[in-house]
């Protein structure tokens, strides 16, 4: 009996050890270790003349994490990484491009496991300031204002500043949220661009009457259902009412009108039938949402700007012929009590890359966050960079870059995204962590009409506050 | 003088078993202390800290952690779901994996190409599987849904992964589906365990086939049973990897299980400390369980 109590103990110790016994396992390192030429032998480097710290001559290696699985972005960090090499050959970059879908989980696991990379990508938001808190962040303020830097946008710094404090250098360039929809359905149809709310349900009762899914959404994913509930909150009350909530001061609170507003819109949606059927289990990590509007069953689609590039990979004549955009709607009531209508959802860094350069003592390794300070202004955001992410449809977070777009829909979400008197970032990346996934569950009940929208905002207040308290 | 020689070379006799049993068992034992004893052990001590995973400063908080997890309605939620899977495991594997073994044991060699057909699915990963039944299943141009459109002659969306209760149900039919070879595999060594004479007596004595099974071969396959319950119990407790894929727990935590409960809290929260809690509630509940399990269906060993 004792042995068989001792064997079903360890039976079940195996599934404690799950927690405890990971590490980071599945990394591949590739060190781009070729990337010595000639520029280096001539001692010309692409920083001369600029004013930056200087950079050590001792042998320095510096790890580096980015989520680049795959071209073009792929090619386009390695080459950074490259050039940099070989203006500073005795300083080494060991790149890891990371996995996407688990790479938060081994971020943390490798910082708890004293084996995070010095340079490391993310998204901004609630993470950010968690990694700063833990001390796996260097506070860049002092250097981004004395050394020299890309004349990134304000929303750019803004997103990258946590607590009055610059921790990144953006790099994966703007990302705005709007309306993709078929130009060949509408003027079939006889459809005209809605640019209010009420002309927008026209429109989706119109296709609905024609067998057409009015907007393709794959809510297995969540954040795919919260753009339509953050744009119409955004678009009953502007920032005013996100802000009281996320601080659930003064009243704010998830239950406000807007709220109410979005949710109760959204439910009505759903029940007219103006999102596919079995919405929560469509997925938008397999491109499904992108597949309805390929064969022409669904019209229309709210989604990050990077579909511009995704769609254009896949088919770009179809995509030409196609594809438009526009802006999420006005909400005319709100608008005449003077809610302003520009407010959009986005990114203004896409990602962005934090240092974590510290001495055993805790102590900041200056030498090192130098040479990462150079790295990701110069090389990483130079002109070779933004070029080749511009071509292929990136707008990197800098001046200028807005100016000649060549792609029509680009230049509108573009153009959108500077006219906004604010941008709000993905409320799933800026939200804290613990908020972000009772937000995501919500948005399945809610698409779901599982949970009425008052019950979603009272499960969001108490996420809210509980994490406030922390 | 000679009892005394005989003694000393009985005591060297069982000093040398003793090395030799250290050294065989040292490699083992040092493996389990480092992968097995010391994360559990750690897990109980980082189940007393208020923690986010990466923060150097982890600040004690007794047992506050666990009073929030007896509090804690998601976590007894999960716990719940584990329970249904557990029940529909036992009542779905087993007795399959005993039809086919016993289908299989009858037949004898020609179907032997059943044999590799059917234990197929559990040689896949269980990643493969769930993204295998993620596509099968889907809404937009899945299996299932085009299937039964075709039947119907119109439009049909069976949303078997999107939906509660479906999802949670779902997932139950696809473990079934992946684990039921591994006891019918079990089953068949069962089978073979039974010595030929027995069956040879048997039949001898008159008795059919459906008796021989029904009176003979079943009972005899008791300790079997038990282990394999024991095993299917344990597993549907602890159960992770493919659910992760398939749904990640939702829609909406229907089919959030304790591990990826435990997992969302210490990965993807910043919560360490309480992911440690759940995980070392999750080792205590599944001990008792298999414990009072075992207890309750005593069954002889031998026969």
């Amino acid at each position: 009996m004792r042995r068989k109590i001792m064997s079903l103990v360890f039976a079940s110790i195996l599934t404690v050890s799950a927690l405890s016994g990971c590490s980071n396992s599945s990394s591949t390192p590739k060190g781009s270790e070729e990337g010595t030429d000639k520029s280096a032998s001539s001692g010309a480097k692409q920083t001369d003349g600029k004013n930056l710290p200087q950079l050590t001559t001792e042998p320095l290696t510096i790890t580096l994490w980015d989520i680049s699985t795959e071209d073009p972005g792929k090619s386009n960090v390695e080459g950074a990484v490259k050039r940099f090499m070989a203006d500073y050959p005795n300083i080494t970059v060991n790149q890891v491009h990371q996995q996407n879908d688990n790479y938060k989980q081994q971020l943390v696991v490798a910082m708890s496991s004293g084996q995070a990379p010095n340079i490391y990508c993310h998204w901004g938001g609630g993470p950010m300031a968690e990694y700063y808190k833990s001390g796996f962040a260097n506070d860049i303020t002092e250097m981004y204002a004395k050394y020299d830097h890309p004349d990134f946008v304000d929303a750019a710094v803004a997103q990258s500043t946590y607590d009055g404090k610059m921790l990144a250098i953006p790099y994966s360039g703007l990302t705005g949220c709007d309306i993709f929809y078929n130009k060949t359905i509408f003027s079939d149809l006889g459809l005209e661009v809605p640019t209010t709310i009420d002309e927008l349900e026209d429109v989706c009762d119109k296709l609905k009457a024609k067998g057409i899914i009015p907007f393709s959404l794959a809510n297995a994913s969540k954040w795919t259902g919260s753009m339509y509930y953050m744009y119409l909150v955004a678009r009953h009350s502007g920032n005013a009412e996100f802000d009281a909530a996320y601080t659930q001061e003064n009243g704010g609170t998830f239950t406000s009108p807007a709220f109410i507003y979005a949710g109760e819109k959204i439910q009505e949606w759903v029940k007219k039938g103006y999102f596919p059927d079995g919405v929560n289990s469509l997925s938008a990590d397999d491109n499904q949402d992108r597949a309805l509007l390929y064969d022409g069953s669904a019209a229309m689609m709210l989604h990050g700007s990077w579909q511009v590039s995704g769609i254009k990979a896949d088919n770009e004549e179809w995509y030409n012929k196609n594809i438009g955009v526009f802006r999420f709607p006005e909400d005319s009531e709100a608008k005449a009590s003077g809610v302003p209508q520009n407010v959009e959802i986005g990114t203004a860094i896409g990602m962005g890359l934090t240092f974590n350069c510290f001495k055993k003592d805790g102590s900041v390794d200056q030498e090192m966050l130098d040479a990462c300070y150079v790295l990701a202004t110069q090389y990483f955001n130079d002109d070779t960079y933004n070029n080749a992410q511009f071509s292929t449809g990136t707008i990197p977070s800098i001046k200028g870059f807005n100016e000649n777009i060549d792609d029509p829909n680009n230049k509108y979400i573009i153009d959108e995204f500077f006219k906004a008197s604010n941008v709000q970032l993905w409320y799933d990346q800026y939200l804290p962590a613990s908020v972000t996934e009772v937000h995501k569950n919500c948005m399945t009940e809610l698409f779901g009409l599982e949970k009425t929208p008052l019950e979603i905002g009272k499960e969001q207040d108490e996420a809210m506050k509980k994490a406030l308290k922390e | 003088m000679e009892k005394v020689e005989k003694n000393s070379l009985a005591k060297a006799k069982a000093r040398s078993t003793a090395i030799a049993a250290t050294v065989f068992l040292l490699p083992a034992l040092i493996l389990i202390a480092i992968y097995i004893v010391y994360p559990v052990v750690d897990t109980f001590i980082i189940s007393g800290f208020k923690w986010n995973g990466i923060s150097s400063d982890r600040i004690y908080i007794g047992l506050e952690n666990w009073n929030t997890l007896i509090h804690d309605s998601m976590f007894w939620k999960s716990f719940g779901h584990n329970l249904i899977v557990m029940v529909c495991s036992i009542i779905l594997q087993i007795p399959l994996g005993m039809l086919l073994a016993t289908f299989l044991d009858a037949g004898g060699r020609k179907f032997n190409i059943f044999k590799v057909i059917w234990f197929l699915p559990y040689l896949m990963s269980s990643v493969a599987i769930a993204f295998l039944f993620v596509y099968a299943l889907a809404t937009n141009g899945g299996l299932v849904s085009s299937l039964v459109t075709l039947i119907k002659g119109q439009k049909t969306t069976i949303d078997l992964l999107g939906s509660a209760p479906n999802a949670l149900f779902t997932i139950i039919g696809v473990m079934a589906w992946q684990f039921t070879p591994f006891y019918m595999v079990y089953f068949i060594a069962g089978y073979g365990n039974i010595d030929t004479t027995i069956y040879e007596a048997a039949i001898i004595d008159g008795a059919t086939r459906r008796q021989y099974l029904r009176h003979i071969a079943i009972p005899l396959l008791g300790p079997i049973f038990k282990t394999a319950c024991t095993m299917s119990l344990i597993g549907s407790l602890k159960y992770f990897d493919m659910i992760w894929n398939m749904t990640q727990g939702g829609p909406a935590g229907t089919t959030e299980l304790m591990a990826t409960y435990m997992y969302k809290l210490s990965f993807q929260q910043f919560n360490m400390g309480y992911g440690s809690t759940v995980a070392a509630g999750m080792f205590i509940l599944i001990t008792a369980i298999a414990l009072f399990f075992n207890r309750v269906f005593k069954v002889k060993e031998d026969y």
